[in-house]
C-alpha cells in the first residue's frame, strides 16, 4: 500500500516532468537542462505569493504557473532562439541560465530551506496506511493535467502539428507548418508543465535554491528509458522509475539513498536492450 | 648522417620559428602563452596564483580529454566527471592503503579510468546522440551511490585524505603540472592531428559514411572512449593528489557540467580551445571573488552572453578575426594579408 | 539580505572610522580570516559571531600585543564549500597567502575543511575549526602533531560526544514516557539520515539503548535530502515506537518533523535534528514540529554560566536571531585567540599553540579544555562533560524553542545533579495521552 501510494506520487510528477521536458525535445530538438529550475522557479514565486503576500494558495499556483511561462518565453526567446543551430551551444546555454536562476533565488530567498503550507490539511486512514489529502489532490490534479495534455495533443490541429514535428522534423517543415512559432508554443507548454509540477509538488516538498539538481537526473532517466520525444514513454516510464524508487525505499530501508543509483541501472539495462528507449522512434541520423 | 653543429642547428630553429610560427597570431600566442606559463614562477611565486593554474592546468587536461572524445567522435558523454573520479579514487587509495608514492598511483588510476571507459563504453555504443547524452550522465551518479554504500572502503562523504604531493615545493609542484599540461596537450592534439584522429572527426561527421569506407567505427569509438579516459583519468590522479583528498565531490553532477561548459565555450574539437577556455574561465570564476554573492551569477551570465555572439565558442571566433584559409591551398593566413602566403593566390 | 546590508556598511563604516582616527603611528591590525559558505546559515553564524566578537574587543581598543594595542581586523572569505571543493581550497590559500591573514576561522563540510586544514598548515597558520564535528580532523593532530598543531576545534565538540549527549537525551526523555504513560518498556525506532558521520551514531545507539531499559524496534535511513518520508513514518507507526531517535543535520530534518506532526504519530521525536535548531523551524513546518526535540549549543534564557546571557542576548539585538553554533566563531576569536596572543605577547603560532591548548577558559557554552588522547597525546578537541562543555537539549513548545535538558542531570552514579539556569519541564505531545 505504502509502496503504491509513494509510487504513484513520485511517478505523477516524473511524468508531468519528464512530458514537458520530452515535448520540447521532440519539437525543437532543445535539450533543456534548464526544464527543472523553472520548477523551482515556480515553487519559489508559490511561496512568496502565499506566505509572504498572503495570496491564497489557489490563485499563487495559477500566478506562479504564469510566470514561469512567461519566463521561459523570454529565455527561449532570446537566449536559445539565436543560437538555435549550435546543438552544443544551446546545451551550455540551458546549463547557464539554470546556474542563473539558482543563483538569483539564492540571493532573493537565501539559501534557507522554506515550505508552503498544503491546500487541504489532514489525513485519512487507508488499509492501516495514513494518506495526507494533500498528496491525494496532488495525484488527482496530474491526472487531470495529463488528460488535459493528452487531449490537446491528440484532439487538437495544434496537438498534431506538435506531433508530427516531433515525429519528423524535416517533412513537417515541408508541409508547410510554421517550425518556429510551433516551437515557441512548444515551449510555452513544456515549462507550463514544469511550473505546474512545481505547483502541485511544492506543498510536500521543501524549497530551496537547489532542488532542481534532484530531479533532473532521475527526470532525464525518464526521458530517456520511455524514448525521446514519445509522450506515451515518458508517461510509461515515469511509473516505472516512481515505482522502483518506492520499492527500494521499502525493501532496503537502510539503502534508501541508493535509489537514484538504482532506477538509473536500470534505465541503463533497458537501454542495452532497446537503445532507442521503450517507445522511442529511432530517428535516422538527421545529415 | 654526418653531425650538425650547433650554430647550425640553432639557425634552423629560427628560421622555422620565423616560418612556421611567426607568420600566424593563433600560433605566436600559443608560444607566448607556453613560455608564459613556464616563465612564470621567475616572476612571481605568489602561492595564491600559483595554485590557481595548478589547478587550471588539472582541469585543461580534463576538458581537453572530454573534447577529444566528444568534441571529435561526436560522442557526448556527459558524465565526464565519471573518469575523473575514477582516476581520483583510484589513485588516493593506492596511495593510501598500499603506499603507492603518486608517480605510480597517477598512471594506475588513469589505467583504472580506462577500464571504466571500456566498461561504460561498450554499452554506449548502441546509444547515439542525446541517448547517450543523458546515460552518460548516469554513470558519475552510479559510481557515486557505490562510493557511499562502501564507506568503509571510499570514506563516503569524508573522502580519502591525507595523499601525498606530487612535490612539496611549491615551484616544483607547479612545473611538475604546467608541463604534464603542456605535454598531455601536445599528445592529444597529436592524437587528432594523425590518421585516428581523422577517422575520429569523420565519426562526427558521418559513421554511416565511415563504415562504409570499410572501417570499424566500434573499435574507433571504444579507441575514443578509452583514451579520453585515460587523460581525464590522469587529470583526476594529479588533482586528488594536489588537493590531497579525493572526495564525492570529484562525482558531482556540477563537475560533469562544468568540463562541457569549458569545452563547449572554448570551441569544440579543437583540443587548445577547451584548454583556452579553461585558462580564461577558471581565473575568471577567482577574478570574480571581490564580490563574492555575485560570483556564480556573473560566471554564468559571461558564459551566456559570450555564447551568445560566439556560439561557435571563443577559439573558433578568434581565429576566424584574426586568420583567413586561403580558398586555394587551405592554407591558413593573416588576416590582414592579401594574398596567400604559400600559393599566392590571391585571399577573399 | 537587509540584515545582511546593514551589517556590511556597519563594517565599512567602522573600518573607515578605524583608519581615519587611528594615528599613522598606531599598530598594524591583526587579520583574522572568516571562511564558510557565506551564503548559507552556517556561513553567516560563522561571520556574525565573529563580527560581534571583532566589535566588542576593538571597544576596548584591540588586543594587548606585548606593549601596543592592535585592532583586530576581518576578512571574509566565502568558501562556497557545500557546491564546490576547489573553491573553498582557494579560498583558504588565497586568504592565507593574498591576504595574508594571522588566523583563520570557520570551515563547515568535513570534505572540504580536511583539504582546507591542509593549507592552513603548509603556511603554518592557526585554523580554528567552527562547524565540522568529525574525529578524524583532530586525529590527525593527535598522529602528526608537529604538522597538524595548528589546528583546534572551537565547536562543535566531535560526534562521539555529540551522541552521549544524545543518549543522555534520550534516558531523559524516556524516563518521563515511561512514568507519564505507564509504558512498560520503551519502543525506540532509530532514523538517522544516511551520510557516514552516522553510522558509528548508529551502532552505539543499537548497543547502548537495551543498556538504557528500552528497546530498539528498527533502523530507517532516508536520504539526507528527502522530501516525502510518509513511507518510513507508517512504517514507524506500525512498529509500535514510543520514542524516534532522529539524527538529522540537512533539510530531511523539516519534512521528517513536519509529516511526523501532521500524521500524529505517536512517538516523541528525541536527538539531533539541526533545522530544529534554527529560529525559522516553526515556521518551516507550519507548526507542526511542535514537542521536536533536539540537542542545541544555545537556547535564549537558558544560561551555562554568566557569559552566556550577554553573548545570547546581544547576538539576538544585534542580528536578530538566535546564535546558531558556527556563530562560536566568537568564541574561537574573544575567547579563545585574543587572551593567547595578550598572554604570549606576539603573534608567533607556536607560541600561541603552546600556550592555547594547555589553558582552560571559560566561553558561553560552558568551559573549554584541549584533550589529550589515550597516550598523552594533544588532539586539540574539546573536552566533553559536565563542567565543561554538555551542550543543552530544547524542545519546541507552542512557537517557542526551550531548554528542557539537563534538568537534574547525573552524567555518573555519585556524580552531582546539573540543572542550568533557565530550563524548563519537558512536554509530552498531548496525542501520545490516551
Amino acid at each position: 500500500m505504502n509502496i503504491l501510494i509513494t509510487g504513484l506520487i513520485t511517478g505523477s510528477m516524473l511524468a508531468l516532468l519528464a512530458i514537458g521536458f520530452s515535448l520540447i525535445f521532440g519539437v525543437a530538438r532543445i535539450v533543456n537542462i534548464a526544464h527543472t529550475a523553472f520548477y523551482m522557479i515556480a515553487a519559489y514565486t508559490i511561496y512568496f505569493l502565499s506566505a509572504k503576500l498572503g495570496v491564497s494558495p489557489f490563485w499563487a499556483m495559477l500566478i506562479a504557473v504564469a510566470v514561469v511561462v512567461a519566463l521561459g518565453l523570454l529565455a527561449y526567446r532570446f537566449l536559445i532562439d539565436p543560437i538555435r543551430e549550435h546543438e552544443a551551444a544551446v546545451l551550455i546555454a540551458t546549463i547557464a541560465l539554470a546556474m542563473i536562476m539558482q543563483e538569483a533565488m539564492l540571493l532573493i530567498f537565501t539559501g534557507d530551506y522554506l515550505t508552503v503550507s498544503a491546500l487541504i490539511q489532514g489525513f485519512f486512514v487507508v488499509g492501516g496506511v495514513k494518506v495526507f489529502h494533500q498528496q491525494v489532490l496532488t495525484f488527482v490534479v496530474v491526472l487531470i493535467i495529463l488528460a488535459a495534455l493528452w487531449l490537446l495533443l491528440m484532439k487538437t490541429n495544434l496537438g498534431l502539428a506538435i506531433r508530427s514535428t516531433a515525429e519528423d522534423r524535416e517533412v513537417a517543415n515541408l508541409m508547410g507548418m510554421n517550425e518556429s512559432r510551433l516551437a515557441m508554443i512548444t515551449m510555452a507548454i513544456s515549462v507550463a508543465l514544469a511550473g505546474l509540477t512545481g505547483a502541485v509538488i511544492v506543498p510536500l516538498a521543501v524549497v530551496s535554491p537547489f532542488m532542481w539538481m534532484e530531479p533532473l537526473i532521475i527526470m532525464m532517466a525518464v526521458v530517456v528509458l520511455g524514448g525521446l520525444g514519445s509522450i506515451k514513454g515518458s508517461f510509461v516510464a515515469a511509473y516505472i522509475l516512481g515505482f522502483t524508487e518506492a520499492l527500494v525505499v521499502f525493501l532496503i530501508p537502510k539503502g534508501a539513498f541508493l535509489k537514484g543509483s538504482v532506477a538509473l541501472s536500470i534505465m541503463i539495462l533497458v537501454l542495452l536492450l532497446r537503445p532507442e528507449g521503450l517507445f522511442g522512434v529511432s530517428f535516422e541520423e538527421e545529415r | 648522417m654526418t653531425m650538425i653543429s650547433p650554430a647550425v642547428q640553432l639557425k634552423r630553429l629560427v628560421t622555422l620559428v620565423r616560418t612556421e610560427v611567426l607568420v600566424l597570431p593563433s600560433r605566436v600566442i600559443v608560444a607566448m602563452f607556453v613560455l608564459a606559463l613556464l616563465g612564470l614562477p621567475l616572476v612571481s611565486q605568489n602561492p595564491y596564483l600559483i595554485r590557481v593554474i595548478i589547478l587550471t592546468s588539472v582541469f585543461a587536461i580534463l576538458a581537453a580529454s572530454w573534447d577529444l572524445l566528444s568534441g571529435f567522435t561526436g560522442q557526448m558523454n556527459f558524465g565526464h566527471a565519471l573518469f575523473f573520479g575514477m582516476g581520483a579514487y583510484t589513485s588516493a587509495l593506492l596511495n593510501i592503503h598500499f603506499a603507492i608514492p603518486p608517480w605510480g598511483s597517477v598512471p594506475m588510476g588513469a589505467l583504472a579510468a580506462v577500464l571504466t571507459g571500456l566498461i561504460v563504453g561498450i554499452p554506449c555504443l548502441r546509444l547515439r546522440g542525446t541517448y547517450l547524452a543523458l546515460t552518460t550522465m548516469a554513470f558519475p551518479i552510479i559510481l557515486m551511490g557505490i562510493v557511499f554504500a562502501l564507506p568503509d572502503l571510499t570514506g563516503g562523504e569524508l573522502g580519502i585524505s591525507g595523499l601525498q604531493r606530487l612535490s612539496n615545493s611549491l615551484v616544483g609542484n607547479y612545473y611538475i603540472y604546467v608541463v604534464t599540461m603542456l605535454v598531455l596537450s601536445a599528445v592529444m592534439w597529436k592524437i587528432t592531428d594523425s590518421h585516428t584522429g581523422i577517422i575520429f572527426h569523420a565519426i562526427r561527421e558521418d559513421e554511416l559514411a565511415v563504415r562504409a569506407s570499410g572501417i570499424n567505427t566500434t573499435r574507433y569509438k571504444l579507441m575514443a572512449f578509452c583514451l579520453s579516459g585515460f587523460f581525464a583519468g590522469i587529470s583526476g590522479g594529479m588533482y586528488a593528489h594536489y588537493m590531497r583528498i579525493a572526495g564525492p565531490s570529484t562525482l558531482e553532477v556540477s563537475m560533469s557540467f562544468s568540463v562541457v561548459i569549458w569545452a563547449v565555450f572554448g570551441g569544440l574539437a579543437t583540443i587548445y580551445g577547451p584548454i583556452a577556455a579553461v585558462f580564461v574561465l577558471f581565473p575568471f570564476l577567482e577574478f570574480v571573488r571581490f564580490w563574492p554573492e555575485y560570483r556564480t551569477m556573473i560566471f554564468a551570465v559571461v558564459v551566456l552572453l559570450i555564447l551568445l555572439y560566439m556560439p561557435e565558442g571563443i577559439v573558433h571566433w578568434a581565429r576566424d578575426k584574426m586568420e583567413k584559409e586561403c580558398p586555394r591551398c587551405k592554407i591558413r593566413n593573416v588576416a590582414t594579408r592579401k594574398s596567400c602566403r604559400v600559393c599566392t593566390a590571391l585571399l577573399d | 539580505m537587509n540584515v545582511r546590508c546593514v551589517v556590511r556598511v556597519c563594517v565599512l563604516v567602522a573600518a573607515a572610522i578605524a583608519v581615519l582616527s587611528v594615528p599613522v603611528w598606531a599598530a598594524a591590525p591583526i587579520k583574522i580570516g572568516i571562511i564558510g559558505p557565506m551564503n548559507f546559515v552556517q556561513g553567516k553564524g560563522h561571520w556574525n559571531g565573529a563580527v560581534m566578537a571583532a566589535e566588542e574587543i576593538n571597544a576596548k581598543g584591540g588586543v594587548l600585543v606585548g606593549k601596543e594595542r592592535r585592532k583586530i581586523e576581518l576578512v571574509k572569505s566565502d568558501s562556497n564549500e557545500f557546491l564546490n571543493l576547489t573553491d573553498a581550497t582557494n579560498a583558504m590559500e588565497r586568504l592565507i597567502t593574498s591576504d595574508k591573514v594571522d588566523f583563520i576561522v570557520g570551515g563547515f563540510r568535513t570534505e572540504a575543511v580536511l583539504a582546507m586544514q591542509d593549507i592552513a598548515m603548509d603556511n603554518k597558520k592557526i585554523f580554528m575549526g567552527a562547524g565540522a564535528a568529525h574525529p578524524e580532523l583532530c586525529l590527525r593532530v593527535a598522529k602528526d602533531y608537529k604538522r597538524y598543531k595548528y589546528f583546534f576545534r572551537v565547536t562543535p565538540f566531535n560526534s562521539n560526544y555529540l551522541v552521549r549527549t544524545s543518549f543522555a537525551h534520550m534516558g531523559f526523555v524516556g524516563a518521563i514516557l515511561k512514568k507519564e504513560l505507564n509504558l512498560p518498556q520503551v519502543k525506540v525506532a532509530i532514523v538517522a539520515e544516511k551520510a557516514v558521520w552516522v553510522d558509528p551514531m548508529i551502532e552505539a545507539a543499537k548497543g547502548v539503548i537495551p543498556k538504557m531499559g528500552m528497546e530498539v524496534v528498527g533502523t530507517w535511513r532516508p536520504s539526507a535530502v528527502a522530501t516525502d518520508v510518509t513511507a518510513e513514518l507508517s512504517a514507524i507507526q506500525q512498529s509500535g515506537a514510543n520514542l524516534i531517535f532522529t539524527v538529522f543535520s540537512s533539510s530531511v530534518g523539516i519534512p521528517f518533523a513536519r509529516q511526523a506532526g501532521e500524521l500524529k504519530v505517536p512517538a516523541v521525536q528525541v536527538g539531533i535534528n539541526v533545522e530544529a535548531q534554527k529560529d525559522g523551524f516553526w515556521e518551516a513546518t507550519k507548526g507542526m514540529g511542535n514537542y521536536v526535540f533536539t540537542t542545541n549549543t544555545y537556547i535564549r534564557g537558558v544560561e551555562y554560566n554568566n557569559l552566556t546571557k550577554d553573548f545570547v542576548e546581544g547576538y539576538y539585538k544585534r542580528f536578530g536571531e538566535t546564535p546558531t553554533y558556527t556563530a562560536d566563531t566568537h568564541t574561537a576569536i574573544k575567547e579563545g585567540l585574543a587572551p593567547s596572543i595578550e598572554a604570549v605577547g606576539s603573534l608567533d603560532a607556536d607560541k600561541i599553540v603552546a600556550h592555547l591548548e594547555n589553558r582552560e577558559y571559560l566561553v558561553p557554552s560552558g568551559k573549554v579544555k584541549y584533550e589529550k588522547d589515550a597516550q598523552g597525546r594533544p588532539t586539540h578537541d574539546l573536552t566533553w562533560g559536565p563542567g565543561y562543555l554538555t551542550s543543552l537539549g530544547g524542545q519546541w513548545q507552542d512557537g517557542k524553542f526551550v531548554g528542557v535538558w539537563p534538568n537534574k542531570w547525573v552524567a555518573a552514579p555519585g556524580a552531582p545533579e546539573v540543572t542550568y539556569k533557565g530550563v524548563v519541564p519537558y512536554k509530552i505531545p498531548p496525542w501520545m495521552k490516551k
